[in-house]
């Protein structure tokens, strides 16, 4: 399938937003509204024999946006992820990430050249050294002038003091950041992050949420989370994923509106569970 | 849509840095020159026929290589899946034909090294003799043949566990199938059963994505297999056995022993190492199905 063919570009603007919202005077993300659509997924299905890990899944990311992709464990987050990334193939449906079709073998090449990602666990080749890591991921992406973009990479995720250890010594915090770091060295217009706090403890969380919030300032970045908390603290916007299926998708204002957000999480999922 | 050289190197030289970086590594190497030694010197047929050859080592290299070579592909794949360091590699810019051949040429380039040290041997034969300089080029181009097409069938077991031993024995399974086929009837036919089951699962896997569905067209396949294989034949051999007797390492490893370099032989290695490595890239793509 061609770019024109999937249709749905990153300069697609004619379908509303998934919450179906316009965004009242008050709202802090009207700006953002009228962005260009960078993230879509249209009625992605994804299943493994008689088990359907996605049913009908569809949302969209604007450009600049920080959405949370939100759920509990083994709601469908990472299967989805995994399949805006090109790493799966829907089982039917469509998606698409900077107007590029992620299952189609010679555009996935060109999307991963924009996108950045971190899976979940953040997995990495442990007997190398960070430096080694992302040396061998910029070889990989034919980068030019590596050396800065290392350098900057260093910089932003504060890896200086431990450049040169072997990765399977470092915290699992480090680690962490070895994972950002590996998912920004090309400086993607995207990002894509699996539960990026996963396993982190307080102090380590708050820093990777600073991260985020700064690069949420120019990038567009879609994060899967089962965390409240992490909703608050980085996103624009929610996608509710319970079962496989969206619940909800929309801003964390709208998504509160009738309780706290732990309250609506719990409603969502209850009611489903029920059904 | 051509293949980038240059992403094919880098994966070469990641790999290649986790073998040499490794003490495991080191082990199997000292381990792989002192069992082809052994095989070559320490045998009464050395000393009895006065001869500066490898002969010796000729006859037991196919089932030292059977073990050795799976011993490195063993976590090529599996450890990549263990690490899901996959899912790292195969959502950066790479094909998946890519990854396969610079996986490949990783563990070709430890198996080069292993055997260049083993080229100490020939210095000994020089040493005790004047051995023929043509029949060790050949001798030597033989086993590196062999052992290339043993690091495709290695690298295809080990991208079907998560587990490096279970790799390891699907590996040398793999290759104890070309090993002994043609040296008994029971060898070609039992091999020949087993390919018959892995086609068969294979292809209903492709269609249907199912293990269980796959497990059972795998049985059938093999009791067909089975069937062609004790079929009575009126006019001779059977033709079931006889056909994948042609499939035999030893038969085409033969000549190069004797300083001969057929064609044939040549392309039976290659085209033996193109058929593993167009498999894997398939099944690598089969997370898209």
């Amino acid at each position: 399938m061609g770019k024109d063919e999937a249709g749905i570009g990153e300069n697609a603007q004619d379908s509303p937003s998934p919450s179906g919202s316009a965004g009242g005077a008050d709202d802090p993300f009207r700006g953002k509204r009228d962005r260009p659509v960078t993230i879509r997924a249209e009625s992605i299905s994804k299943h493994y024999g008689d088990f359907a890990a996605l049913q009908q899944v569809s949302f969209e990311v604007k450009k600049g946006t920080v959405v949370a992709f939100l759920g509990p464990n083994g709601a469908g987050k990472s299967t989805t992820m995994r399949i805006l990334t090109g790493y799966l193939s829907p089982t039917s449906g469509r998606a698409a990430v900077l107007g590029l079709n992620p299952g189609d073998a010679s555009q996935r090449i060109e999307l991963a050249r924009r996108l950045g990602y971190l899976p979940e666990s953040g997995p990495l080749y442990r007997d190398m050294t960070p430096l080694e890591s992302l040396q061998f991921f910029g070889e990989v992406r034919k980068l030019d002038g590596l050396t800065k973009h290392i350098e900057r990479v260093v910089e932003q995720c504060a890896l200086h003091e431990v450049l040169h250890k072997p990765i399977e010594k470092l915290s699992k915090g480090y680690r962490q950041r070895v994972g950002m770091a590996q998912a920004l060295l090309h400086d993607p217009e995207v990002l894509i992050l699996d539960e990026p706090t996963s396993g982190l403890d307080p102090l380590q969380i708050r820093e990777v949420r600073k991260l985020i919030r700064e690069l949420g300032q120019e990038k567009t970045i879609l994060l899967s989370t089962h965390i409240l908390q992490e909703v608050e603290a980085v996103a624009d916007e929610v996608v509710f994923i319970f079962d496989g299926r969206i619940a909800f998708a929309g801003t964390k204002t709208e998504l509160a509106k009738q309780g706290s957000l732990e309250e609506r999480f719990y409603e969502l999922t209850e009611s489903k569970e029920v059904a | 849509m051509g293949i980038d050289y240059g992403v094919v190197r880098a994966i070469v030289r990641k790999d290649m840095r986790q073998y040499l970086g490794n003490p495991t590594g080191y082990v199997f190497l000292t381990l792989f020159i002192a069992t082809t030694a052994a095989a070559a010197f320490l045998q009464e047929g050395f000393f009895a026929r006065h001869l500066a050859d490898l002969a010796e080592l000729n006859g037991l290299m196919p089932a030292i290589l059977m073990f050795f070579v799976p011993a490195i592909t063993m976590s090529a794949w599996a450890e990549e899946r263990r690490w899901a360091t996959d899912e790292l590699m195969l959502t950066a810019p790479v094909r998946d034909v890519e990854v396969v051949l610079g996986k490949f040429l990783g563990v070709v380039g430890m198996y080069t090294i292993s055997l260049a040290f083993s080229v100490a041997h020939v210095v000994v034969l020089y040493s005790l003799g004047r051995p023929d300089s043509g029949l060790m080029a050949s001798t030597y181009l033989g086993y590196w043949l062999m052992g290339v097409m043993f690091c495709a069938i290695g690298l295809l077991a080990s991208m079907f566990t998560t587990n490096a031993t279970v790799a390891f024995i699907l590996g040398a399974l793999g290759c104890a199938g070309v090993v002994f086929a043609g040296t008994e009837p029971w060898a070609s036919g039992l091999l020949g059963t087993a390919l018959v089951g892995l086609l068969a699962a294979l292809v209903v896997y492709v269609h249907q994505g199912q293990a269980g569905s796959a497990g059972i067209a795998g049985l059938v396949g093999a009791g067909v297999g089975v069937l062609l294989w004790l079929q009575p034949s009126a006019a001779g051999p059977n033709t079931f056995v006889e056909l994948f007797e042609h499939l035999s390492v030893t038969a085409h490893f033969s000549s190069f022993g004797e300083g001969v370099v057929r064609l044939g032989d040549v392309a039976y290695f290659a085209s033996g190492t193109v058929v593993m490595l167009s498999l894997a890239t398939f099944l690598l793509g089969r997370r898209h199905w």
